[in-house]
């Protein structure tokens, strides 16, 4: 009976983020919802979507990590978030390889 | 943190610890777990509705550029820091929780309140606005008499409500002016359907910030009967606050993949 | 110095329970047990005991099943003619629909892990309940508002669009219930993704002291294969539902080609979540199988690993496949390689499941009591059904088979003969737990073998048919098939008869059943250590598991005071340290 490990549940949580934190949060993520509205109003082309998904997932990566304390929270977590994104990722491959694709012919 | 067990504290209300967990670390623990898990199934919610919008961006890029310029840029803005502020107060409310600061909690909760009914306040506003300017995608069609086409087949056309008011709300943008061959590439008909989409996605948003501000509510009223004064309970508050920065994080793609796609130009900012 | 004798039991087991010493073994019920400790309509429609949740599963799971097999009846008996005996054009349209869309939703997805899951799941690991008890319960009440509503409005007007909804025919074409159905199915598909969070955060968050991942029942593995495919993809198939419901109210074209629209795309979200969906259906049922071989084999599970990794590889790889139901669909080619390819891949953890379970029976002491007839028929009946799925996953054969009976007997053979035998083995086997009574030994194994002769007569005569060339989802069919289609029928009513017998039975065994006693199969979960019926919070102390979850080929040995306490004159009573009952 020795050998088991003790149940573990998280470490200890260090509580959500101080005010302090919360203000910077809040202040970078309004710089990048600027670029972001920024971003309509440029003609880039081709590029544009591209730019403005890159600052969308620049701005869910500081509210995942920070405001929604993925920066404390233990593996499991992040391995719930890491799914979901990965199936996200499963459905957009194949539906959208059937649209890039279907005109290919096999013969 | 306090690890206090079972049994009801001021007589009658309900025990910090519920009956079948262990100790105050697992039950938190739990509802934080059991929050992720519902957010997880509300990413792959979303995660349809987008995949079907990126098929038929990429089938009609240009229709959906076009149907985007017809969007009203300001109030995404608007309602982009609305939110992104309100974020910023759910977290305050969640520390205050923490700490046990009540009337911080009643404070910032109310304060979370407001910003997110004020989204939807220019959220209704945006949807009048594009009714005003008949952006309805419909199946109803109407017969255009074109005077100035010289073919006789040219001359009755049948085109679609809605295709007729895109086209008007497009011509006065600053873009098309400027690239009015560019205009004439739009297939107005085919752009009903990004109306369709942002409608849906939006709608859908809306639905779930009624019920996050709805939960929050509850939360405020549960605050006011003292309901948060065991300080180990900010734990429900703080997951309210990963449904609220959820929330946020689909606005934040919507935006991009909705209102920025299109052409906007500072002349046209109008509430 | 003298000592008064004790009363000690020595207890010879043929297996090692997962606690060892075993809490004290009791004989009869309890006095005061979870069915008894409150009375009353309200004691039961609020209760957030998950026993008497899955309980309430069981009534309402059971009532709709009726229903699904009645429009089975009806399909099949209008069959009995080429040109249709009974039914309408119309009507046998809406008659197929109900029988599909009502056993899916209404029976095979909840009915293990709403029953089952939820009584056994809490307590196979040391739990004295489910993660979320409320919600647990708030599950049962979306699942039964959910599927009232969506059997009322089959009932009234009817679904005539086969349980697919493909647009643009349920989009723009079909004059019936198709938005009110699909309300039913979205608000069934959340009690689905309530019961399975509820399940992965109890697996997680509350095991026992000394139930590490290794020692929990393969029953737990599946149910938490099964649970993490509920919340990942489901809200598809709602957000699917909601897309359609916005095509076909505003008459704007999603799916709609003439608005430039994909039908297509509708079919890839759509079974985005359905194949997985077959997946949920089928992993909690072998779950049970897992539990139950084990059990009338006197022998541990060959091949825990295997078997444990292998229900994860088939939920995670159930979600690379969906292309197969679309092989002839207008989908790219090459994409329908990929899936084809991949389809023969997720082959592969179904067939170690059958290799090792086969191995668990070799040169085990098998005894054929009813569960254990359900086993051995699930383990033939479901090869047979995956064998033929791959004759479908390949492209080739597909296109000859793909909408035919073939396809039809495929899927029945998995889950009627996989998936509806292992859930009556489940029953079987838990009955005596649940209820504290045992059953006729002699009914259920006619029971169980009048169900086997029963589908195999009514569902391998349709193989033949199907790759003859008869379609699905016709009522009328070439009079050269009708021979096939009345073997069909003929078994249809012997499975009903098969299906109706337990109702009987069991229900007879709550009145004169025999009393189970705590462990009447001599099984060796953690279930098995508490009392038949369960008391309220399962456990009274919290269980310490030293063993893993398949001992039986470890006959032990423990001492168990059931006596009177006995004090010696230095006022010892010798229990210090033995962990003791109370």
């Amino acid at each position: 009976m020795s050998a088991q490990k003790p149940t573990v549940f998280e470490h200890e949580h260090a509580g959500p983020p101080s005010v302090a934190a919360s203000t910077t949060i809040f202040l970078a993520l309004a710089g990048l919802t600027a670029m972001a509205l920024l971003v309509g109003f440029l003609e880039l082309g081709a590029l544009k979507v591209w730019v403005s998904l890159a600052i969308a997932l620049v701005q869910a990566a500081v509210v995942g990590v920070f405001s929604m304390d993925l920066k404390q929270s233990d593996k499991l977590t992040w391995l719930v978030v890491a799914a979901s994104i990965f199936w996200t990722f499963l459905l957009f491959l194949f539906t959208l390889t059937d649209f890039l694709t279907r005109h290919y012919f096999a013969f | 943190m306090a690890t206090s067990n079972a049994h009801a504290t001021e007589g009658g209300t309900p025990p910090i610890v519920a009956h079948h967990f262990n100790n105050l670390r697992q039950q938190q623990s739990s509802v934080r777990f059991g929050m992720w898990l519902f957010l997880v199934t509300e990413v792959l919610f979303f995660a349809g509705v987008i995949c079907a919008y990126t098929c038929y961006r990429i089938l009609y890029p240009i229709e959906f550029e076009a149907a985007s310029t017809a969007l009203n840029p300001l109030i995404a803005g608007i309602n982009s820091f609305l939110l992104l502020t309100s974020s910023f107060t759910m977290s305050l409310a969640i520390r205050a929780a923490y700490n046990g600061n009540q009337p911080g909690l009643k404070m910032w909760l109310a304060v979370t309140i407001l910003l997110g009914t004020a989204f939807l306040g220019f959220k209704a506003r945006e949807y009048y606005v594009d009714f005003e300017e008949g952006l309805i995608p419909s199946a109803k069609t109407a017969i255009v008499s074109d005077h100035d086409s010289h073919s006789v087949l040219d001359a009755h056309k049948t085109l679609s409500l809605f295709g007729q008011k895109l086209e008007h709300v497009l011509k006065e943008k600053k873009y098309y002016k400027e690239h009015p061959e560019k205009l004439k590439e739009v297939d107005f008909d085919r752009a009903r359907l990004f109306f369709v989409f942002y409608y849906s996605m939006t709608g859908l948003h809306v639905v779930h910030m009624i019920v996050g501000i709805g939960l929050l509510v509850w939360q405020l009223v549960l605050a006011n009967l003292g309901f948060f004064r065991p300080q180990e309970r900010y734990v429900y508050v703080e997951v309210l606050g990963l449904y609220w920065h959820f929330v946020e994080v689909v606005w934040i793609f919507l935006l991009p993949l909705l209102y920025m796609a299109g052409h906007h130009h500072a002349d046209h900012l109008h509430l | 110095m003298s000592t008064e004798t004790r009363n000690i039991n020595v207890m010879e087991l043929d297996y090692t329970p997962q606690t060892a010493p075993p809490v004290r073994d009791v004989d009869g019920p309890p006095a005061v047990h979870y069915l008894n400790n409150d009375y009353g309509w309200l004691s039961w429609l609020l209760t957030v005991d998950h026993k008497r949740i899955g309980i309430l599963y069981l009534v309402s799971v059971s009532i709709f099943f009726l229903f699904g097999g009645l429009a089975a009846g009806l399909v099949r008996i209008n069959l009995l003619q080429p040109t249709g005996a009974i039914l309408e054009l119309d009507q046998y349209n809406k008659a197929f629909t109900a029988h599909g869309t009502i056993m899916l939703f209404l029976f095979l997805i909840p009915v293990v892990p709403g029953v089952l899951g939820n009584f056994f799941v809490p307590m196979m690991i040391g739990a004295k309940d489910m993660a979320f008890p409320k919600l647990n319960l708030a599950s049962w009440y979306v699942y039964i508002f959910g599927a009232a509503f969506f059997v009322a409005v089959l009932l009234i007007g009817g679904l005539d669009t086969g349980w697919t909804f493909y647009p643009p025919y349920s989009s723009k074409y079909s004059h019936m219930n198709v938005l009110l159905a699909g309300l039913g199915v979205f608000i069934t598909g959340f009690s689905s993704i309530l019961t399975g969070l509820n399940i992965i955060a109890t697996i997680h968050k509350m095991r026992a002291p000394g139930m590490t991942w290794g020692r929990m029942p393969l029953f737990v593995w599946a149910m938490y294969a099964t649970s993490v495919i509920q919340i990942l993809g489901t809200p598809v198939l709602a957000v699917t539902i909601v897309l359609l419901a916005v095509e076909r109210l505003f008459g704007v074209g999603i799916f709609d080609p003439s608005l430039g629209g994909d039908p297509l795309l509708f079919q890839h979200l759509f079974w985005y979540y359905s194949h997985p969906a077959v997946y949920i259906m089928i992993l909690p049922g072998m779950g049970v199988i897992n539990e139950v071989i084990t059990c009338f084999s006197r022998k541990n599970i060959f091949g825990y690993k295997a078997v444990a990794w292998s229900t994860i590889g088939i939920a995670v790889v159930g979600f690379l496949v969906w292309g197969h139901h679309m092989f002839l669909s207008g989908q790219g080619v090459y994409l329908g390689m990929v899936f084809s390819i991949i389809t023969m891949l997720v082959a592969v953890p179904s067939a170690i499941k059958v290799f090792n379970w086969t191995a668990t029976l070799y040169q085990g002491s098998i005894s054929f009591q009813a569960p254990m007839l359900f086993v051995l028929g699930f383990i033939v009946l479901f090869t047979i059904g995956g064998l033929t799925g791959l004759f479908l996953g390949v492209m080739g054969t597909d296109i000859h088979l793909h909408d035919t009976y073939f396809i039809v007997a495929h899927f029945h053979f998995t889950m009627v003969g996989g998936m509806m035998f292992a859930w009556q083995a489940g029953l079987h086997f838990w009955w005596p737990k649940m209820t504290g009574r045992m059953y006729s030994d002699f009914w259920s194994r006619l029971a169980a073998v009048t169900m086997l002769v029963g589908f195999t007569l009514t569902f391998l005569p349709q193989f033949v048919a199907g790759y003859h060339g008869m379609p699905r989802r016709y009522p009328y069919y070439p009079p050269e098939f009708q021979m096939l289609n009345i073997l069909s029928t003929a078994g249809a009513s012997i499975q009903g008869i098969g299906y109706a017998m337990p109702l009987f039975y069991l229900t007879a065994s709550l009145f004169f059943g025999r009393r189970a006693g705590a462990n009447p199969w001599r099984a060796t979960g953690l279930e098995w250590q508490t009392p038949s019926p369960p008391t309220m919070h399962n456990f009274e102390e919290l269980p310490i598991v030293t063993h893993g979850p398949y001992e039986y080929s470890m006959p032990s040995r423990y001492a168990l005071e059931t006596g009177p306490e006995t004090v010696h004159e230095n006022g010892h009573t010798g229990k210090e340290g033995a962990k003791s009952g109370h």
